[in-house]
This record gives C-alpha cells, structure tokens and sequence, in this order.
C-alpha cells in the first residue's frame, strides 16, 4: 500500500515515514505542507494521503482543508487526518466529505503501531476509521440530551460506538468477543430504536451514525 | 476655605495700576492743551463760528479719547488700551501748535502733527489685547513710527515754510536750507508709503474680521470696522495731499467720523464686556438650582460667550488633565489660537479653563471661577471616578487579553514542543518494540535515541514552566528569585533587599515580575551603565524601586512592558510611579500592600 505522509514538524514527519515503511507500507512522498501534499499526491496518485490538522500557514485546519481538496480532486486516494486534540466536530465535517476512505485519529495512536497499522489499511481499503476518544465525545454530548440513546443498553452503546469507529460487524464481533449475528440484532435494535434508516454500506452506516450523534 | 483665585497660563503679574492721582494730572494736562488749541485756532483769521466749530470738535474728539481712555484704564488696569487712547488723545491737540504765529511753537506743531497716528495704530492693532502680540502688527506700528518721527524730521531741515508747509506761516524753525526739490521728494515718499501703510492696515483689519472666532468679533467689532474705515479715509486723503486735487471729500468726513467714533466703539465693547459680567449672576442662579444637574462646562461657555470653551480637570496624583469624561487632555501651546486659564482652590490647581485667546479679561475669568469654583472641584471629583472607571475598564480588557495571549502562547508550546516530542516518542518507542525480538541491537539504539529525546521534552517543559513561575520563587521567595534575576541580567545590578520570609504569593509574584520587566527595559533601552533594585517593606507595604542611570525618556503610555506591569500592579491595589526625564535615567517606584 502507497502512503505520502504530510506534517510540518519533521520529526514526526521522518518518524512516521520510518514507522510506516518499518510496517511494510511503501511510504512515496513526506510533506511538510499543503502545497507539497497536493504535489506528492497528483504525482504519486498514493491509496492513503496521512495528514497533519495542523500546517502553515495559519496552522489551524490546513489538514481538513487539504483533505476536502483531495476528495474533491483525487478521490482514489484516502484520507487519514492526524490530530493531537479530540475535535469532533472537525471529524464529523471530514466524514461528512464522504465516509468512504476516510479517518480521524489521535496522534497518540501511532504507540500501538498493531492497531495503527491496521486503521492505515482500513482507510486505504475504503473503509472508515473514526478515533474511539472522538467517538465516545460525541455519545457523551448525545447522551445528555438524548432519550432514545438512554434506552439503549451498555452492550448496544459500545456496538454503537464500535459502529461509529468504522469497524466492520466482523470487527465489532472481535472486538466485543460476541457472535457476528449478535452483533447484527444489537444493530437492528440500535437502528430502530434510534429511527435510523438501515444501510447497505459499513461506511454509509458511520456516516449515519456520526451525523445522529453530532444532531443538535 | 478660601476662595479660588485665577492665574493666567502666561504667568504674567501686573506692577502697572491705574491710580486716581494719575488720573487727575493727565485730566488737567488735557485741559490745558484743549484751551491752548481752541486760543490758538481763536487766533485764526477765518470766519468766527466756522473757527469756534472746528476747536469745539477738536477738543470733542481729544476729550473723549482721553476720557474713555481713563475709564479703559481704570477698567482694566493692566491692559495698555487705556494708556493708548490718552496717549492718542493729548497727541491728538499738537498738531493745534501749528496754528500759532511764534516760529518755534509752530515748528513743534508741524514736527509733531503726525503723532497721534501712531498711538492709534498702537490702539487698533493691540486691541483688544492692549498688547501687539504678533510680529506683523509690531512692524506695522514700527514703520508709523517711522514715517510720523523720522521721515517728517528728515524733510523739515529742507523745508521752506512757504514753499512747502503753508503760504504765510511763520519760519520753519528747523531749516537748515532751502531745498524745496528734496523736501518735495522726501514728503512724497512719506505720503506713498503712508497711503501703502494705510490700505496694509485696512487689509488687515479685514482680514482679521474673516478670521475672528465668535468670541473675538464679539471683542472686537465696532473697533475693527472703526479702525478700518479710518484707514481707508486716512488713504485716500494723503492721495488727495499728493496729488493736490480735491477727488473726494467724503473720504475726509469718513476719515474723521471714524476717529471720532472709535472711541464710542472702544466704551460699547467695554459696556459689553460689563454685560458679560452681568453673565456670572446667571451662572451662580444656574449653578445653584436644586435638581438638576447643569453641564458645567456649557454654563461657563455660555458666560463667557465662548462656544469653544473647554474645561480641563486636574489630576494632582498623575499630574495630568481629563476632560468632563475622564479622557485625557492636551492643553494648547501658548501663542495658539487657545488660551489657557488656571483655577484654583486653597492653592491647588482644579481646573484649567481652555479659551478664545480674545479672552483676555482677567477679571471676568476671576468671577466665573470663583461662582463655579465648587462646581468645578465637584466635576473635577466626577471626572476623575469617570477616568478610575474608564482606566480600570481598559486594564480588565487589557489583563484579559494577555491572559488569552498566554494562553495561545502556552498551547502553542506545547502543541510545537512536548506534545510532538511525546508523540514521537511513542513512535519511537513503538518501533524498538517491533525490532526488540529480531534486532535487539538496532532496538538498543532506537532506545538510546528516546532517552535522548525524552531528556529534551523534560528541558523544554522545564524552560516552559520556568516562564508561568519561576521555581526558585516558588522554592525560596523573593528574595533569592531577585538575586536570580540580577545575576541573569546583562547590565550590572545593586541589589538591595530586605525582605521578611511571609510575604503574600501574588505579592511576592507580582514583584518579581516587575523587577524583571523593569530590568529587561533597561537592558533594552536605557542605554544604563548599572542599575540598582532596592526592596523594602513598610507600613505593610511593599516598595521596590528600580533606577538606572541610562538615557530615560520612558513614556508610562509607551511599550505594553510597562502598560502591563501597570495592569499587574494596579489590579493588585498597588501603585506605580514612572520617572523618565530624557537625559536623567529612570526610576520606576512601586508600592504593593501585603495585606
């Protein structure tokens, strides 16, 4: 899998590329800004563009902004936004992009380089990856104001934020140590009760998900 | 408590009064010159009545300049415009000398015949300050003088009395020779530059007219207009005495009523300014009145007549002035359009009344600072809460700000520093732990490389804590964190400190940022060979006091260094004194209560 890693800082910029390349990905292009991210990626057409949230010039959402540029204009590559602040709000606008190749994660997650690895290849693959501290954000602000979430019981409040995360109903299933056809009624209960309409697609299903807990 | 008194801006004392003896011998010496006139034109051969006529009107005119001069005079004592009109009123009789038949009184009547001229350019053009404040109207009264003493004595020596002064006069006492083409030419050229003089003067006087403020038209009209008109009769009858032809007489009648008349016009301005006066008991009836709270400053502009009025508040503590508002004022320069008036109360300074500079009427000034004298030192009191207020408002908003800018400081740091350090830490660590198993070596110093890693992050951090508050502060007091920051500083530094171990935390903060500001300015700036810190405890106060010998010239409204170390103090109750006088060093003085 062809990754181009973009981060000004060019000590995370280096150590990720060598993490990444240790992981066996073929890292083709480092970025220290938007500008050389587009470059890299209109030259390399990579399957995953890792992006920092944080570039020059204003280094505020340089990432996001890049990112939606990239959907719009390189739509076979994926996007995976790094960020060191759980902002979900900028999570929900970058899926509301199209769910589909597309993640948010801490940067803290690169420590478990297994999982890290793992969320790379499920973004390049077209799945969607949201981070779980992102994920658990938005059911705590849900919560508060929501009937229908507090119905729900804790087993479906953690397939939901499994669901929200980007995981499969194979890697729910992993993740919960629960039977996969457990895991699709817990999903049909979460879905009724919740009224929302069922999808045939993982990602389409995170992008419902996300956009119901993000609802004000 | 004693009343306010009134000291004008220009510190200007008056030695010259105006005394009833004084008065008295110049009456009589007006007497006597208006009987020797009205002899010596009796002695005349014209017609009886037409003679009794022309002296009847020459006394008129020469008494009632005199006698409105004394009263002027006796008005307003130090004012020279009183002076001025009894200068131009005996003046105003030589000329009758001229008509005597003895060579000598006739010469001195002929040598003098102009010099009224010049005390009425004197008059006109000070008025009505009674002083020539600018230089053109010195020059203008200059070159009177000139042409009415030396250019009429250079051709007199020249001068055939019957050639050139009048046919059948007596000698010309002061004839050397007989040279009637020079004394021609001398007394043309006299003529010339006195019609040129005349219509400047008009010019002028119009101009001035333009330009006038309110306050200064109202001053001044009927002189102005007056003084114009004169001027521009006086012009064309010298025309007429160049060229021998009769073009107008009516510039002859103008020429005359207007001198006549300006006296009328000098006592209808006086009778004005006593009306003005009559002003002052409608302000103490507006001031008094119960319920309503009368806008001080309108009061006094409409008192005295000046819609530009201005009243600036003093503030001894700070040595500066606010407006109504609490804003800070500036107070014109002398020699402006503006004018500044001091009031005082039991010796200090409350107010200053910023004027028309036409307003020169000491004595009025005086009234109406005395009926808003307590008014005034009631909206001083007003004025100053309004600036504490406006004053502790911008320094919440500005103590905001910073906190907020220290914050995105702060995140900033952190975000570019520990946090990516720590993250790549973790990366690095993530790493060793992949190749522990197969490349113990190469994990050994991918190890060796996030243990140096990790000792940076800890330097940063301690580098970062260091500047939210310095550990040795926190650890040993003030004391220590001052000596901390002498041996730190560029410039050499005496530190004197005694310092008991209790001191408040923010107090002993606060200090201690101070001083380093304090130093980090002087280090900057001052240009000082050494500085010296001095700390003392009194009166359960902290006093620190800093002084460098450099270049000073420190504004307290300069850099956002000392703005903020204001903010810093003065949130705390404390107090901060800069002294910066360009070419003395400074020396900033802070007080901070312990309690």
């Amino acid at each position: 899998m062809r990754l181009v890693v973009a981060d000004d800082a060019v000590l995370l910029r280096e150590g990720l590329g060598r993490l990444l390349d240790e992981a066996g990905f073929d890292v083709v292009g480092l970025a220290a800004d938007a500008e050389e991210l587009f470059t890299h990626v209109a030259a390399h057409k990579p399957d995953v563009a890792i992006v920092d949230i944080r570039m020059p010039p204003t280094f505020t959402d340089e990432g996001l902004r890049a990112a939606r540029e990239i959907k719009a204009s390189w739509p076979a590559t994926a996007i995976l936004v790094l960020s060191q602040h759980v902002q979900a709000s900028y999570a929900v606008e970058l899926l509301s992009l199209g769910a589909s190749g597309t993640g948010y994660l801490l940067k803290d997650r690169v420590a478990d380089l297994g999982e890290f690895e793992a969320n790379v290849r499920r973004v390049g693959e077209g799945g969607s990856v949201l981070d779980p501290s992102v994920v658990e954000e938005l059911v705590e602000q849900r919560r508060t104001k929501n009937e229908p979430l507090e119905r729900l019981s804790a087993r479906e409040r953690d397939v939901l934020a499994a669901m929200a995360e980007g995981l499969t109903n194979k890697g729910i299933a992993e993740r919960l140590f629960i039977a996969e056809h457990t895991v699709e009624k817990h999903i049909g209960n979460i879905f009724a009760a919740l009224q929302l309409p069922v999808s045939d697609s993982d990602h389409r299903r995170v992008l419902a998900v996300v956009t119901y807990l993000d609802a004000h | 408590m004693s009343g306010p008194t009134v000291v004008p801006s220009d510190g200007r004392t008056s030695t010259r009064g105006f005394d009833k003896g004084g008065g008295a011998i110049v009456a009589t010496t007006a007497v006597i010159l208006a009987v020797a006139s009205v002899l010596l034109r009796l002695d005349d051969d014209g017609t009886a009545w037409a003679v009794a006529v022309s002296a009847g009107v020459t006394v008129l005119v020469g008494w009632s300049y005199v006698g409105s001069g004394l009263a002027a005079w006796s008005q307003e004592p130090t004012s020279n415009l009183g002076p001025a009109m009894v200068a131009i009123g005996l003046l105003w009789f030589l000329p009758c000398l001229a008509e005597s038949g003895e060579s000598a009184v006739f010469t001195l009547g002929v040598a003098a015949e102009n010099l009224y001229l010049v005390g009425f350019g004197y008059l006109i053009l000070s008025f009505p300050d009674g002083r020539l404040t600018r230089p053109g109207d010195r020059v203008l009264v200059g070159i009177a003088a000139f042409l009415c003493t030396v250019v009429q004595l250079a051709w007199m020596p020249f001068a055939d009395s019957d050639a050139i002064i009048c046919d059948g006069c007596p000698d010309n006492a002061l004839q050397l020779t007989r040279a009637d083409g020079v004394a021609d030419a001398i007394l043309q050229s006299q003529r010339g530059l006195g019609v040129l003089f005349s219509l400047l003067t008009t010019m002028l006087l119009v101009r001035r007219w333009q330009r006038a403020s309110p306050a200064l038209r109202r001053a001044a009209a009927p002189v102005l207009w007056a003084g114009a008109a004169m001027y521009l009769g006086l012009a064309v009858s010298i025309l007429n005495d160049m060229t021998g032809e009769q073009w107008t007489t009516v510039a002859e009648s103008v020429r005359g009523s207007a001198f006549a008349a300006l006296p009328v016009a000098v006592v209808a301005v006086m009778i004005q300014r006593g009306l003005a006066r009559g002003a002052i008991a409608q302000l103490v009836i507006e001031l008094g009145a119960d319920g309503r709270r009368v806008d001080l400053q309108d009061a006094l502009a409409r008192a005295l007549h000046d819609p530009g009025l201005r009243i600036a508040y003093f503030f001894p503590t700070e040595q500066r002035y606010v407006d109504r508002d609490g804003a800070p004022v500036r107070l014109p320069q002398p020699g402006g359009g503006r004018r500044t008036t001091i009031v005082q109360r039991d010796g200090e300074p409350v107010a200053v009344l910023v004027h028309d500079a036409a307003l020169r009427d000491d004595a009025l000034l005086d009234s109406v600072s005395a009926a808003a004298g307590l008014s005034l030192e009631n909206e001083r009191l007003r004025a100053e809460l309004l600036a504490r207020l406006s004053e502790l408002q911008a320094s919440r908003a500005r103590l905001v700000e910073a906190g907020d800018a220290e914050r995105t400081r702060l995140e900033r740091n952190l975000h570019d520093g520990a946090q990516q350090r720590l993250v790549w830490l973790a990366m690095t660590l993530a790493l060793a732990e992949t190749r522990l198993r197969d490349d113990p070596d190469g994990a050994a110093s991918v190890l060796r490389e996030a243990r140096d890693e990790l000792t940076s992050t800890l330097e940063e951090l301690r580098t970062l804590t260091q500047g939210l508050r310095p550990a040795v502060l926190v650890e040993r007091g003030l004391g220590a964190a001052l000596d901390e920051l002498r041996r730190r500083s560029p410039l050499p530094v005496a530190l004197t400190a005694t310092l008991p171990p209790d001191l408040p935390p923010h107090v002993e903060t606060a200090a201690y940022f101070v001083v380093s500001e304090a130093l980090t300015n002087a280090a900057k700036h001052s240009r000082a060979s050494s500085i010296e810190v001095h700390t003392t405890v009194s009166d359960g106060a902290l006093c620190l006091t800093i002084e460098d010998d450099g270049v000073g010239g420190a504004v307290p409204e300069g850099g956002s260094g000392i703005r903020g170390l204001r903010d810093r103090v003065e949130a705390l109750g404390g107090r901060i004194r800069l002294t910066s006088e360009a070419g003395h060093g400074t020396r900033v003085e802070v007080q901070l209560s312990c309690d």
